[in-house]
Protein backbone atom coordinates (compact mmCIF):
# COMPACT_ATOMS: atom_id res chain seq x y z
CA UNK A 1 0.00 0.00 0.00
CA UNK A 2 1.30 3.59 -0.86
CA UNK A 3 0.95 7.08 1.05
CA UNK A 4 -0.18 9.97 -0.75
CA UNK A 5 2.67 13.09 -2.10
CA UNK A 6 3.49 14.33 0.86
CA UNK A 7 2.18 12.01 3.67
CA UNK A 8 4.55 10.59 5.91
CA UNK A 9 4.46 7.49 8.52
CA UNK A 10 6.52 8.91 11.55
CA UNK A 11 8.38 7.20 13.92
CA UNK A 12 10.33 7.61 17.09
CA UNK A 13 11.98 11.13 18.18
CA UNK A 14 9.99 13.34 15.84
CA UNK A 15 6.82 12.15 17.27
CA UNK A 16 8.20 12.83 20.94
CA UNK A 17 9.70 16.36 19.52
CA UNK A 18 5.83 16.99 18.29
CA UNK A 19 4.71 15.87 21.64
CA UNK A 20 6.95 17.56 23.83
CA UNK A 21 5.90 21.26 21.60
CA UNK A 22 2.11 20.51 22.59
CA UNK A 23 3.10 19.70 26.31
CA UNK A 24 5.37 22.99 26.89
CA UNK A 25 2.78 24.87 24.91
CA UNK A 26 0.29 23.45 26.92
CA UNK A 27 2.25 24.46 29.98
CA UNK A 28 2.89 27.58 29.15
CA UNK A 29 -0.02 28.87 28.35
CA UNK A 30 -1.53 27.20 31.79
CA UNK A 31 0.77 29.38 33.70
CA UNK A 32 -0.38 32.29 31.53
CA UNK A 33 -3.99 32.09 32.81
CA UNK A 34 -4.80 30.92 28.59
CA UNK A 35 -7.98 28.68 28.46
CA UNK A 36 -7.86 26.24 26.10
CA UNK A 37 -10.06 25.86 22.98
CA UNK A 38 -10.67 23.36 20.95
CA UNK A 39 -13.50 23.41 17.82
CA UNK A 40 -14.91 21.01 15.69
CA UNK A 41 -12.30 20.10 12.28
CA UNK A 42 -15.59 19.96 10.24
CA UNK A 43 -16.97 23.18 9.42
CA UNK A 44 -19.11 25.33 7.10
CA UNK A 45 -17.17 26.41 3.95
CA UNK A 46 -18.80 30.23 4.56
CA UNK A 47 -17.30 30.71 8.00
CA UNK A 48 -14.02 30.42 6.18
CA UNK A 49 -15.05 32.01 2.41
CA UNK A 50 -17.35 35.06 3.60
CA UNK A 51 -16.20 38.69 2.72
CA UNK A 52 -14.97 39.35 6.05
CA UNK A 53 -12.41 36.48 6.15
CA UNK A 54 -11.87 36.27 2.04
CA UNK A 55 -10.10 32.13 2.45
CA UNK A 56 -10.17 30.44 -1.27
CA UNK A 57 -12.77 27.53 -1.17
CA UNK A 58 -10.58 25.71 -4.06
CA UNK A 59 -7.56 25.28 -1.42
CA UNK A 60 -9.64 23.63 1.22
CA UNK A 61 -10.50 19.91 1.35
CA UNK A 62 -14.54 19.64 0.82
CA UNK A 63 -17.93 18.06 -0.06
CA UNK A 64 -21.06 18.71 0.39
CA UNK A 65 -23.51 17.52 3.33
CA UNK A 66 -26.77 15.91 2.93
CA UNK A 67 -28.39 18.92 2.32
CA UNK A 68 -26.51 20.21 -0.13
CA UNK A 69 -23.89 22.56 1.88
CA UNK A 70 -20.47 22.71 1.81
CA UNK A 71 -18.35 21.45 4.50
CA UNK A 72 -14.72 21.42 5.04
CA UNK A 73 -11.96 20.59 7.30
CA UNK A 74 -10.56 23.15 9.36
CA UNK A 75 -8.53 25.24 7.13
CA UNK A 76 -7.55 28.24 9.60
CA UNK A 77 -7.96 27.92 13.97
CA UNK A 78 -8.35 31.93 14.04
CA UNK A 79 -11.82 32.54 12.58
CA UNK A 80 -12.77 29.31 13.80
CA UNK A 81 -12.12 30.48 16.88
CA UNK A 82 -13.75 33.49 16.47
CA UNK A 83 -16.72 32.27 15.43
CA UNK A 84 -17.02 30.20 18.37
CA UNK A 85 -16.40 32.67 20.86
CA UNK A 86 -18.42 35.36 19.14
CA UNK A 87 -21.48 32.55 20.11
CA UNK A 88 -21.51 33.35 23.99
CA UNK A 89 -20.26 35.95 26.47
CA UNK A 90 -17.34 35.01 27.59
CA UNK A 91 -15.14 36.85 30.72
CA UNK A 92 -12.00 35.24 29.73
CA UNK A 93 -9.44 37.26 27.40
CA UNK A 94 -6.79 34.40 26.76
CA UNK A 95 -7.65 31.55 24.50
CA UNK A 96 -5.18 29.48 23.27
CA UNK A 97 -5.66 25.72 20.80
CA UNK A 98 -3.41 22.97 19.12
CA UNK A 99 -4.12 20.67 16.39
CA UNK A 100 -4.33 20.59 12.93
CA UNK A 101 -5.46 22.57 9.69
CA UNK A 102 -5.76 21.43 6.36
CA UNK A 103 -5.47 23.18 3.24
CA UNK A 104 -4.76 21.80 -0.44
CA UNK A 105 -1.47 23.66 -0.51
CA UNK A 106 -0.20 21.84 1.99
CA UNK A 107 2.07 19.09 1.61
CA UNK A 108 0.35 15.97 2.47
CA UNK A 109 -2.11 18.50 3.14
CA UNK A 110 -2.11 18.58 7.21
CA UNK A 111 -0.13 20.90 9.29
CA UNK A 112 0.03 20.90 12.80
CA UNK A 113 -0.26 24.21 15.41
CA UNK A 114 -0.47 25.72 18.64
CA UNK A 115 -1.41 29.29 18.90
CA UNK A 116 -2.81 31.58 21.23
CA UNK A 117 -6.09 34.55 20.82
CA UNK A 118 -6.18 37.45 23.30
CA UNK A 119 -9.85 39.15 22.73
CA UNK A 120 -11.07 42.27 24.11
CA UNK A 121 -7.32 43.73 25.89
CA UNK A 122 -5.87 47.03 25.23
CA UNK A 123 -3.55 46.84 21.53
CA UNK A 124 -0.13 46.97 23.13
CA UNK A 125 -1.22 44.47 26.28
CA UNK A 126 -2.63 41.80 23.52
CA UNK A 127 0.60 42.24 21.43
CA UNK A 128 2.63 42.34 24.26
CA UNK A 129 1.46 38.85 25.37
CA UNK A 130 1.75 37.34 22.12
CA UNK A 131 5.25 37.91 21.96
CA UNK A 132 6.17 37.78 25.20
CA UNK A 133 4.55 33.78 25.60
CA UNK A 134 6.47 33.11 22.06
CA UNK A 135 9.91 34.03 23.80
CA UNK A 136 8.32 32.62 27.18
CA UNK A 137 7.49 28.91 25.09
CA UNK A 138 10.94 29.29 22.91
CA UNK A 139 12.71 29.89 26.27
CA UNK A 140 10.96 26.30 28.07
CA UNK A 141 11.71 24.15 24.27
CA UNK A 142 15.20 25.50 24.38
CA UNK A 143 15.13 27.36 21.32
CA UNK A 144 17.18 30.52 21.02
CA UNK A 145 18.44 31.67 18.26
CA UNK A 146 14.48 33.72 16.63
CA UNK A 147 14.22 36.92 14.69
CA UNK A 148 10.62 38.54 15.17
CA UNK A 149 9.88 40.76 12.25
CA UNK A 150 7.40 43.27 12.79
CA UNK A 151 5.20 45.06 10.43
CA UNK A 152 1.76 47.36 9.72
CA UNK A 153 -0.57 46.16 7.26
CA UNK A 154 -1.97 49.74 8.00
CA UNK A 155 0.74 51.68 6.84
CA UNK A 156 0.10 50.02 2.95
CA UNK A 157 -3.35 50.29 3.53
CA UNK A 158 -3.31 53.59 4.48
CA UNK A 159 -0.93 55.05 1.19
CA UNK A 160 -3.27 52.88 -1.31
CA UNK A 161 -6.31 54.30 0.03
CA UNK A 162 -5.36 57.81 -1.29
CA UNK A 163 -4.89 56.78 -5.14
CA UNK A 164 -8.40 55.87 -5.00
CA UNK A 165 -7.91 52.69 -7.22
CA UNK A 166 -10.57 50.32 -8.52
CA UNK A 167 -10.81 47.14 -6.28
CA UNK A 168 -9.15 44.60 -8.65
CA UNK A 169 -5.78 46.96 -9.33
CA UNK A 170 -5.72 47.57 -5.04
CA UNK A 171 -5.13 43.79 -5.01
CA UNK A 172 -2.48 43.62 -8.05
CA UNK A 173 -0.48 46.30 -5.56
CA UNK A 174 -1.08 44.26 -2.52
CA UNK A 175 0.29 41.14 -4.38
CA UNK A 176 2.74 42.75 -5.80
CA UNK A 177 3.75 44.44 -2.64
CA UNK A 178 3.78 41.04 -1.10
CA UNK A 179 6.19 39.66 -3.74
CA UNK A 180 8.25 43.24 -3.44
CA UNK A 181 8.08 43.13 -7.34
CA UNK A 182 8.64 47.07 -6.91
CA UNK A 183 8.57 48.04 -10.69
CA UNK A 184 5.21 46.61 -10.70
CA UNK A 185 4.23 48.02 -7.50
CA UNK A 186 5.40 51.21 -8.71
CA UNK A 187 3.67 50.93 -12.33
CA UNK A 188 0.44 50.00 -10.70
CA UNK A 189 0.64 52.96 -8.30
CA UNK A 190 1.56 55.39 -11.45
CA UNK A 191 -2.06 54.94 -13.11
CA UNK A 192 -3.24 56.53 -10.00
CA UNK A 193 -1.90 59.79 -11.29
CA UNK A 194 -0.36 60.51 -8.18
CA UNK A 195 4.04 60.48 -8.33
CA UNK A 196 4.70 60.90 -5.07
CA UNK A 197 2.83 58.45 -3.61
CA UNK A 198 3.80 56.01 -6.69
CA UNK A 199 7.55 56.48 -5.08
CA UNK A 200 6.64 56.45 -1.64
CA UNK A 201 4.82 53.06 -2.20
CA UNK A 202 8.06 51.87 -4.30
CA UNK A 203 10.29 52.92 -1.63
CA UNK A 204 8.08 50.77 0.96
CA UNK A 205 9.14 47.50 -1.31
CA UNK A 206 12.62 48.26 0.56
CA UNK A 207 11.61 49.46 3.80
CA UNK A 208 12.68 45.95 6.01
CA UNK A 209 15.86 45.37 8.14
CA UNK A 210 16.95 46.33 11.70
CA UNK A 211 14.51 47.66 14.02
CA UNK A 212 16.49 51.20 14.31
CA UNK A 213 15.56 51.63 10.58
CA UNK A 214 12.19 52.89 12.45
CA UNK A 215 13.68 56.13 13.18
CA UNK A 216 14.76 57.09 9.46
CA UNK A 217 10.99 56.53 8.51
CA UNK A 218 9.75 58.73 11.60
CA UNK A 219 11.70 61.14 10.00
CA UNK A 220 10.72 60.55 5.99
CA UNK A 221 6.91 60.83 7.52
CA UNK A 222 6.61 63.54 10.26
CA UNK A 223 4.16 65.57 8.73
CA UNK A 224 1.93 62.41 7.98
CA UNK A 225 0.43 62.02 11.51
CA UNK A 226 -1.59 58.62 10.15
CA UNK A 227 1.81 57.33 9.08
CA UNK A 228 3.34 58.36 12.07
CA UNK A 229 1.02 57.02 14.58
CA UNK A 230 1.41 53.84 12.89
CA UNK A 231 5.29 53.64 13.39
CA UNK A 232 4.86 54.76 16.72
CA UNK A 233 2.92 51.86 17.34
CA UNK A 234 5.66 49.40 16.23
CA UNK A 235 8.09 51.62 18.20
CA UNK A 236 6.77 50.89 20.93
CA UNK A 237 5.83 47.79 20.53
CA UNK A 238 9.55 46.73 19.61
CA UNK A 239 11.03 48.84 22.58
CA UNK A 240 8.78 46.34 24.95
CA UNK A 241 10.36 43.65 23.20
CA UNK A 242 13.89 44.90 24.24
CA UNK A 243 12.85 45.75 27.91
CA UNK A 244 12.76 42.05 28.17
CA UNK A 245 15.53 41.02 26.33
CA UNK A 246 14.50 39.89 22.91
CA UNK A 247 17.04 41.71 20.86
CA UNK A 248 16.30 39.97 17.49
CA UNK A 249 13.31 42.46 16.46
CA UNK A 250 13.64 43.50 12.60
CA UNK A 251 11.20 45.37 10.55
CA UNK A 252 9.21 45.22 7.50
CA UNK A 253 7.45 47.81 6.65
CA UNK A 254 5.82 46.86 3.43
CA UNK A 255 4.56 44.01 4.99
CA UNK A 256 0.38 43.69 3.29
CA UNK A 257 -2.16 41.42 5.01
CA UNK A 258 -2.78 37.93 3.18
CA UNK A 259 -6.32 37.81 4.51
CA UNK A 260 -8.77 40.94 4.10
CA UNK A 261 -9.55 40.52 8.25
CA UNK A 262 -5.56 42.01 9.17
CA UNK A 263 -5.94 45.41 10.73
CA UNK A 264 -2.83 46.31 12.36
CA UNK A 265 0.37 44.96 13.77
CA UNK A 266 1.53 41.48 11.90
CA UNK A 267 4.22 39.69 13.19
CA UNK A 268 6.78 36.59 11.86
CA UNK A 269 9.38 34.58 13.72
CA UNK A 270 12.19 33.01 11.73
CA UNK A 271 14.95 30.49 12.86
CA UNK A 272 17.96 32.40 12.85
CA UNK A 273 19.77 29.42 11.91
CA UNK A 274 17.45 27.87 8.75
CA UNK A 275 15.82 31.23 8.20
CA UNK A 276 12.63 29.43 8.69
CA UNK A 277 9.44 31.00 9.26
CA UNK A 278 8.11 29.52 12.94
CA UNK A 279 5.20 31.90 13.88
CA UNK A 280 3.06 34.41 12.32
CA UNK A 281 0.25 36.46 13.53
CA UNK A 282 -1.11 39.58 14.26
CA UNK A 283 -4.00 42.01 15.10
CA UNK A 284 -7.72 41.49 12.85
CA UNK A 285 -10.83 42.99 14.82
CA UNK A 286 -12.19 43.10 11.91
CA UNK A 287 -12.89 39.79 12.24
CA UNK A 288 -15.51 39.82 14.99
CA UNK A 289 -17.73 42.37 12.90
CA UNK A 290 -19.20 40.11 10.60
CA UNK A 291 -20.49 37.96 13.88
CA UNK A 292 -21.40 41.49 15.14
CA UNK A 293 -19.26 41.81 17.77
CA UNK A 294 -16.90 45.05 18.19
CA UNK A 295 -13.72 44.04 19.85
CA UNK A 296 -10.13 44.01 19.75
CA UNK A 297 -8.70 41.05 18.70
CA UNK A 298 -4.70 39.44 18.34
CA UNK A 299 -2.91 36.39 18.39
CA UNK A 300 -0.03 34.07 17.11
CA UNK A 301 0.29 31.03 15.43
CA UNK A 302 3.17 28.73 16.30
CA UNK A 303 4.32 26.36 13.49
CA UNK A 304 4.21 22.79 15.47
CA UNK A 305 6.38 20.22 12.79
CA UNK A 306 8.63 23.23 12.19
CA UNK A 307 9.68 23.42 16.06
CA UNK A 308 9.27 20.21 16.64
CA UNK A 309 12.36 19.18 13.89
CA UNK A 310 14.21 21.96 15.96
CA UNK A 311 14.46 20.25 19.20
CA UNK A 312 17.68 18.28 20.16
CA UNK A 313 16.82 14.46 19.72
CA UNK A 314 15.30 12.82 22.33
CA UNK A 315 18.83 10.18 22.00
CA UNK A 316 21.01 13.04 23.30
CA UNK A 317 19.63 11.79 27.02
CA UNK A 318 21.54 9.69 28.74
CA UNK A 319 20.50 6.19 27.76
CA UNK A 320 20.65 3.61 29.90
CA UNK A 321 20.07 -0.98 29.58
CA UNK A 322 20.06 -2.94 32.52
CA UNK A 323 20.11 -6.68 31.33
CA UNK A 324 17.83 -8.24 34.02
CA UNK A 325 15.95 -11.99 34.27
CA UNK A 326 13.42 -13.36 35.08
CA UNK A 327 14.53 -13.58 38.55
CA UNK A 328 15.63 -9.62 39.21
CA UNK A 329 12.86 -8.20 37.14
CA UNK A 330 11.29 -6.56 39.83
CA UNK A 331 15.04 -4.95 41.24
CA UNK A 332 15.43 -3.96 37.49
CA UNK A 333 12.36 -1.68 37.88
CA UNK A 334 12.90 -0.39 40.98
CA UNK A 335 16.28 0.54 39.86
CA UNK A 336 14.83 2.12 36.85
CA UNK A 337 12.73 4.16 38.67
CA UNK A 338 15.84 5.81 40.28
CA UNK A 339 16.83 7.39 36.67
CA UNK A 340 14.56 9.52 36.89
CA UNK A 341 15.89 11.99 33.81
CA UNK A 342 17.43 9.24 31.81
CA UNK A 343 15.71 6.86 29.38
CA UNK A 344 15.65 3.23 30.85
CA UNK A 345 15.40 0.52 29.57
CA UNK A 346 14.86 -2.95 30.89
CA UNK A 347 16.09 -6.32 28.75
CA UNK A 348 16.67 -9.98 28.96
CA UNK A 349 20.11 -9.67 26.40
CA UNK A 350 22.93 -7.31 26.50
CA UNK A 351 21.99 -4.70 24.00
CA UNK A 352 23.89 -3.93 20.49
CA UNK A 353 27.00 -2.21 21.05
CA UNK A 354 26.47 1.79 21.05
CA UNK A 355 23.19 1.32 21.33
CA UNK A 356 23.19 2.76 25.26
CA UNK A 357 25.47 4.43 26.76
CA UNK A 358 25.54 2.76 29.81
CA UNK A 359 24.99 -0.77 30.79
CA UNK A 360 24.23 -2.68 33.78
CA UNK A 361 23.76 -6.09 34.53
CA UNK A 362 22.42 -7.64 38.18
CA UNK A 363 24.91 -10.43 39.16
CA UNK A 364 24.93 -12.45 42.22
CA UNK A 365 27.19 -11.98 44.94
CA UNK A 366 26.90 -13.97 47.88
CA UNK A 367 23.25 -14.51 47.66
CA UNK A 368 22.61 -10.85 46.87
CA UNK A 369 21.40 -9.69 43.67
CA UNK A 370 23.62 -6.34 42.96
CA UNK A 371 23.63 -4.03 39.14
CA UNK A 372 26.90 -3.46 38.08
CA UNK A 373 28.63 -1.76 35.24
CA UNK A 374 29.73 -3.79 32.34
CA UNK B 1 27.88 35.68 5.18
CA UNK B 2 28.23 34.54 1.37
CA UNK B 3 25.19 34.76 -0.44
CA UNK B 4 24.18 31.80 -2.83
CA UNK B 5 22.64 32.36 -6.28
CA UNK B 6 20.76 29.98 -8.40
CA UNK B 7 21.31 30.86 -12.20
CA UNK B 8 19.60 29.33 -15.34
CA UNK B 9 21.82 27.52 -17.11
CA UNK B 10 22.40 28.10 -21.13
CA UNK B 11 21.48 31.89 -22.67
CA UNK B 12 21.03 33.31 -19.35
CA UNK B 13 23.82 32.58 -18.15
CA UNK B 14 25.76 33.85 -20.45
CA UNK B 15 24.04 37.32 -20.37
CA UNK B 16 24.13 37.25 -17.03
CA UNK B 17 27.73 36.72 -15.94
CA UNK B 18 28.43 39.86 -19.16
CA UNK B 19 26.06 41.65 -17.04
CA UNK B 20 27.58 40.95 -13.42
CA UNK B 21 31.21 41.54 -15.33
CA UNK B 22 29.66 45.21 -16.80
CA UNK B 23 28.36 46.04 -13.10
CA UNK B 24 32.34 45.12 -11.37
CA UNK B 25 32.04 41.86 -10.16
CA UNK B 26 34.35 38.89 -10.80
CA UNK B 27 33.09 36.16 -12.70
CA UNK B 28 36.32 34.39 -13.94
CA UNK B 29 35.80 31.34 -11.54
CA UNK B 30 32.09 31.57 -13.52
CA UNK B 31 33.26 31.60 -16.75
CA UNK B 32 35.96 28.80 -16.09
CA UNK B 33 33.85 26.07 -14.55
CA UNK B 34 33.76 23.98 -16.66
CA UNK B 35 30.85 21.10 -16.13
CA UNK B 36 30.96 21.54 -12.30
CA UNK B 37 27.45 22.88 -10.85
CA UNK B 38 28.24 24.32 -8.27
CA UNK B 39 30.84 27.05 -8.27
CA UNK B 40 32.50 29.21 -5.25
CA UNK B 41 34.04 32.70 -5.51
CA UNK B 42 34.81 35.45 -3.20
CA UNK B 43 31.91 36.81 -3.52
CA UNK B 44 29.21 34.39 -4.07
CA UNK B 45 28.09 30.46 -4.69
CA UNK B 46 26.73 29.75 -7.61
CA UNK B 47 24.45 26.42 -8.77
CA UNK B 48 23.60 26.28 -11.94
CA UNK B 49 19.99 24.43 -12.59
CA UNK B 50 17.58 24.25 -15.52
CA UNK B 51 15.45 27.67 -15.36
CA UNK B 52 12.06 25.57 -14.72
CA UNK B 53 14.42 24.81 -11.58
CA UNK B 54 15.97 27.81 -10.06
CA UNK B 55 12.51 28.94 -8.09
CA UNK B 56 12.63 26.03 -6.33
CA UNK B 57 15.88 25.76 -5.06
CA UNK B 58 15.09 29.60 -4.07
CA UNK B 59 11.83 29.05 -2.50
CA UNK B 60 13.34 26.12 -0.65
CA UNK B 61 15.85 28.24 0.66
CA UNK B 62 18.39 26.17 -0.41
CA UNK B 63 19.69 29.50 -2.16
CA UNK B 64 19.68 33.04 -1.19
CA UNK B 65 19.00 34.56 -4.82
CA UNK B 66 18.06 33.41 -8.09
CA UNK B 67 18.03 34.71 -12.17
CA UNK B 68 15.68 33.61 -13.86
CA UNK B 69 13.03 34.23 -16.91
CA UNK B 70 9.45 35.80 -15.98
CA UNK B 71 7.63 33.20 -18.10
CA UNK B 72 8.49 30.67 -15.96
CA UNK B 73 7.39 32.69 -12.72
CA UNK B 74 4.46 33.67 -14.83
CA UNK B 75 3.83 29.90 -15.09
CA UNK B 76 4.68 28.73 -12.03
CA UNK B 77 4.27 31.59 -9.36
CA UNK B 78 6.60 30.60 -6.48
CA UNK B 79 7.06 31.54 -3.21
CA UNK B 80 9.22 34.17 -3.25
CA UNK B 81 10.27 38.20 -3.68
CA UNK B 82 10.34 38.82 -7.54
CA UNK B 83 12.86 41.63 -6.86
CA UNK B 84 13.34 43.36 -10.52
CA UNK B 85 13.87 43.04 -14.07
CA UNK B 86 17.28 42.50 -15.33
CA UNK B 87 18.22 43.94 -18.86
CA UNK B 88 18.44 40.85 -20.59
CA UNK B 89 16.54 38.04 -21.73
CA UNK B 90 13.57 40.28 -23.17
CA UNK B 91 10.61 39.13 -25.14
CA UNK B 92 7.38 38.87 -24.76
CA UNK B 93 3.98 36.39 -24.57
CA UNK B 94 2.12 36.28 -27.45
CA UNK B 95 -0.86 34.22 -29.05
CA UNK B 96 0.35 33.55 -32.46
CA UNK B 97 -1.39 31.16 -35.36
CA UNK B 98 -2.10 30.95 -39.29
CA UNK B 99 -2.71 34.30 -40.73
CA UNK B 100 -6.89 32.69 -41.29
CA UNK B 101 -7.17 31.55 -37.95
CA UNK B 102 -7.82 35.28 -36.64
CA UNK B 103 -10.84 34.81 -37.09
CA UNK B 104 -12.98 32.03 -35.31
CA UNK B 105 -16.40 30.62 -34.53
CA UNK B 106 -16.15 28.11 -32.13
CA UNK B 107 -14.17 27.10 -28.95
CA UNK B 108 -10.41 26.95 -29.83
CA UNK B 109 -7.63 24.50 -29.04
CA UNK B 110 -4.73 26.40 -27.83
CA UNK B 111 -1.31 24.25 -27.77
CA UNK B 112 1.32 25.60 -25.50
CA UNK B 113 4.14 25.28 -23.25
CA UNK B 114 2.60 27.57 -20.48
CA UNK B 115 -1.03 26.44 -19.43
CA UNK B 116 -1.40 28.43 -16.63
CA UNK B 117 -0.52 31.71 -18.26
CA UNK B 118 -2.38 30.45 -21.52
CA UNK B 119 -5.89 29.84 -19.06
CA UNK B 120 -5.27 33.26 -17.10
CA UNK B 121 -5.05 35.26 -20.34
CA UNK B 122 -7.84 33.35 -21.52
CA UNK B 123 -10.36 33.72 -18.45
CA UNK B 124 -9.69 37.45 -18.44
CA UNK B 125 -10.44 37.74 -21.89
CA UNK B 126 -13.79 35.90 -21.19
CA UNK B 127 -12.99 32.93 -23.58
CA UNK B 128 -13.41 29.14 -23.16
CA UNK B 129 -10.62 27.06 -24.72
CA UNK B 130 -8.99 23.73 -24.67
CA UNK B 131 -5.60 23.84 -23.65
CA UNK B 132 -2.90 21.37 -25.20
CA UNK B 133 0.70 21.10 -23.35
CA UNK B 134 3.29 20.52 -25.48
CA UNK B 135 7.37 20.70 -23.77
CA UNK B 136 8.72 22.40 -27.27
CA UNK B 137 8.28 22.94 -30.70
CA UNK B 138 4.89 24.59 -30.44
CA UNK B 139 4.93 26.52 -33.46
CA UNK B 140 4.17 22.68 -35.26
CA UNK B 141 0.81 22.72 -33.34
CA UNK B 142 -1.26 25.04 -36.14
CA UNK B 143 0.51 23.40 -39.31
CA UNK B 144 -0.40 20.28 -38.16
CA UNK B 145 -3.58 20.60 -37.04
CA UNK B 146 -3.13 19.68 -33.69
CA UNK B 147 -3.89 23.15 -32.10
CA UNK B 148 -5.70 26.18 -33.61
CA UNK B 149 -3.49 28.60 -32.21
CA UNK B 150 -0.59 29.03 -29.78
CA UNK B 151 0.25 30.69 -26.72
CA UNK B 152 4.51 31.06 -26.23
CA UNK B 153 7.65 33.12 -25.61
CA UNK B 154 8.03 35.40 -28.85
CA UNK B 155 11.68 37.42 -28.80
CA UNK B 156 12.18 38.54 -33.05
CA UNK B 157 9.39 36.31 -34.62
CA UNK B 158 11.64 34.76 -37.13
CA UNK B 159 10.52 31.30 -36.01
CA UNK B 160 6.86 31.90 -36.68
CA UNK B 161 7.53 33.69 -39.63
CA UNK B 162 9.62 30.92 -41.11
CA UNK B 163 6.79 28.53 -40.08
CA UNK B 164 4.08 30.92 -41.64
CA UNK B 165 1.97 31.93 -38.42
CA UNK B 166 1.81 35.52 -37.41
CA UNK B 167 1.16 37.15 -33.98
CA UNK B 168 -2.57 37.63 -33.27
CA UNK B 169 -2.57 39.25 -29.80
CA UNK B 170 0.51 40.46 -27.68
CA UNK B 171 -0.09 38.94 -24.19
CA UNK B 172 2.91 40.09 -21.63
CA UNK B 173 6.27 41.79 -21.88
CA UNK B 174 9.18 39.33 -20.14
CA UNK B 175 12.63 40.10 -19.26
CA UNK B 176 14.70 37.81 -16.69
CA UNK B 177 14.44 38.52 -13.18
CA UNK B 178 15.92 38.16 -9.83
CA UNK B 179 14.43 36.71 -7.50
CA UNK B 180 15.22 35.91 -3.89
CA UNK B 181 13.92 33.66 -0.79
CA UNK B 182 11.64 35.39 1.21
CA UNK B 183 13.49 34.42 4.23
CA UNK B 184 17.10 35.00 3.80
CA UNK B 185 16.36 38.68 1.69
CA UNK B 186 15.48 39.65 5.74
CA UNK B 187 17.90 37.51 7.49
CA UNK B 188 21.25 38.47 5.32
CA UNK B 189 20.08 41.38 4.44
CA UNK B 190 23.57 42.95 5.04
CA UNK B 191 25.14 40.81 2.49
CA UNK B 192 22.39 40.68 -0.02
CA UNK B 193 21.73 43.95 -0.33
CA UNK B 194 24.79 45.46 -1.08
CA UNK B 195 24.91 42.77 -3.96
CA UNK B 196 21.65 43.95 -5.18
CA UNK B 197 22.85 47.38 -4.89
CA UNK B 198 25.62 46.50 -7.09
CA UNK B 199 23.94 44.38 -9.39
CA UNK B 200 20.82 47.32 -10.52
CA UNK B 201 22.68 50.74 -9.47
CA UNK B 202 20.37 53.08 -10.49
CA UNK B 203 16.57 52.73 -9.53
CA UNK B 204 14.47 49.69 -11.29
CA UNK B 205 11.32 51.15 -11.24
CA UNK B 206 11.84 54.86 -12.94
Amino acid sequence: MFLPEGSQDEIGTIVANRSKVFETFRRTAEQRNYTEISTPLVEYAETFTNEKVGMKLQNMLKWFDARGQIEVLRPDWTTSIARALSQKPFRQYKWAYQGSIFRQETPGLESRQVGIEIVDLPAILGESECLFFANDFFGRLGLEAVMVELGHAGIFEELVARLELPAGQVDRLRGAMHDKRKDEVYGIARTGGNKKIAEELAALVDAYGPFQMIETYLERWKGEPELSEKLKHIQKLGETLFSIGMEDVIIDLGRVKNLPYYTGILFRGFLKKTGTSCFSGGRYDKLYEQFNRNTTAVGIAFDADILAEQLDRAGNREKICIIANEETLADAEKLRSTYSSSIVDIRFEKPQKGEFSTVLRFTNKHGKWEAEEI
Amino acid sequence: MTISIALTKGRVEKQFLQYLQSRGFDVGPLIEKGRKLLVETDEFTCIFVKGWDVATYVEYGICDLGIVGEDILAETRPDVFDLMPLPFGKCRFALAGKPESIRHNRKRRIATKYPNVTQRFFREKGESVDIVKLEGSVELAPIVGLADAIVDIVETGTTLKENGLVVIEEIQLITARLIANRSALKIKKQSIQPFIEKLHGEGVYK
